[in-house]
């Protein structure tokens, strides 16, 4: 029985809470899942984006932690080759009381949907992304067709 | 029962109305005789949208990501999403001292031990 109305308060609130998590579900794609060191277990590391902005292709990588000299992107027609290595060593004069970033070294090959120029290719890092600028070869360009 | 039991709202499940999801960060914890390192990985978060709070004990990072990009999605593997993850500190740190960088996505926070917490070395005098 509920003998006060907190405790109705209480139920009504836990069945929001419940209806919360069904809204999220489908978009709980990228929740690190438990505390344990999870790089090691996820298979398609970087995770990436790739945007098609019509001449060319934008492609976002999060690689937190990386360097520019620690990452090596291979292209070639519209295979996309991302490597790397990640180091992370416990500061000088420190010692550890949790890890849960761990060294790994990683490759990731991409098919893009059409062909890129890999002469134009521009790549810029900035706050644990990478972007990758991919214009697409003059093959696979969208083109106005003037009708006569 | 009193009268009060019927209009006091006990303290139960709040749900956050906000639409960002949270995703708890990975951390790496040091600690030397000076000070507790904490490095917090997050991915795309601009400086200006982390907050470190220390309140009661507890510290509570967070950091709000939004990735700015046109164009349609061919495929979509990450998200703007919120870092948080909280800690509870040891009395022993210095709070008026704690400090914050962000490199390549990582967020280094640095708190200090407070003099009284550092360890000392006791000079035993002959006698």
């Amino acid at each position: 029985m509920f003998a006060r109305m907190s405790d109705i308060d209480r139920m009504f609130d836990a069945m929001g809470l419940l209806r919360g998590r069904f809204d999220n579900i489908f978009n709980e794609f990228d929740r690190t899942v438990g505390y344990g060191p999870t790089w090691s277990v996820i298979g398609n590391y970087p995770r990436t984006n790739l945007y098609d902005k019509g001449e060319q292709f934008e492609l976002f990588a999060e690689v937190p932690g990386l360097s520019k000299d620690d990452l090596d992107v291979k292209i070639q027609g519209n295979y996309l080759e991302i490597s790397g290595t990640r180091e992370v060593k416990t500061p000088e004069g420190y010692r550890a009381h949790r890890s849960e970033r761990g060294s790994a070294s990683f490759t990731r090959s991409l098919t893009l949907p059409s062909d890129v120029d890999p002469d134009k290719v521009t790549a810029t890092l900035n706050d644990g992304i990478l972007v990758l600028t991919l214009p697409k070869s003059e093959a696979a360009k969208p083109r106005q067709i003037s009708i006569n | 029962m009193d009268g009060k039991d019927l209009t006091k709202k006990e303290q139960g499940a709040v749900e956050s109305t906000r639409n960002l999801r949270q995703v708890t960060p990975l951390v790496d914890i040091y600690e030397n005789d000076d000070e507790i390192l904490l490095h917090a990985e997050m991915p795309g978060v601009k400086k200006d949208d982390i907050t470190v709070n220390i309140d009661n004990g507890n510290l509570t990072l967070s950091g709000v990501r939004s990735i700015v990009h046109d164009g349609a999605a061919d495929w979509e593997e990450f998200g703007d999403v919120e870092y948080q993850r909280v800690f509870s500190v040891p009395q022993t740190i210095d709070i008026k001292k704690v400090n914050a960088e962000l490199k390549g996505g990582i967020l280094a926070l640095h708190l200090p031990k407070s003099e009284a917490a550092k360890p000392k070395q006791i000079k035993i005098k002959a006698g």
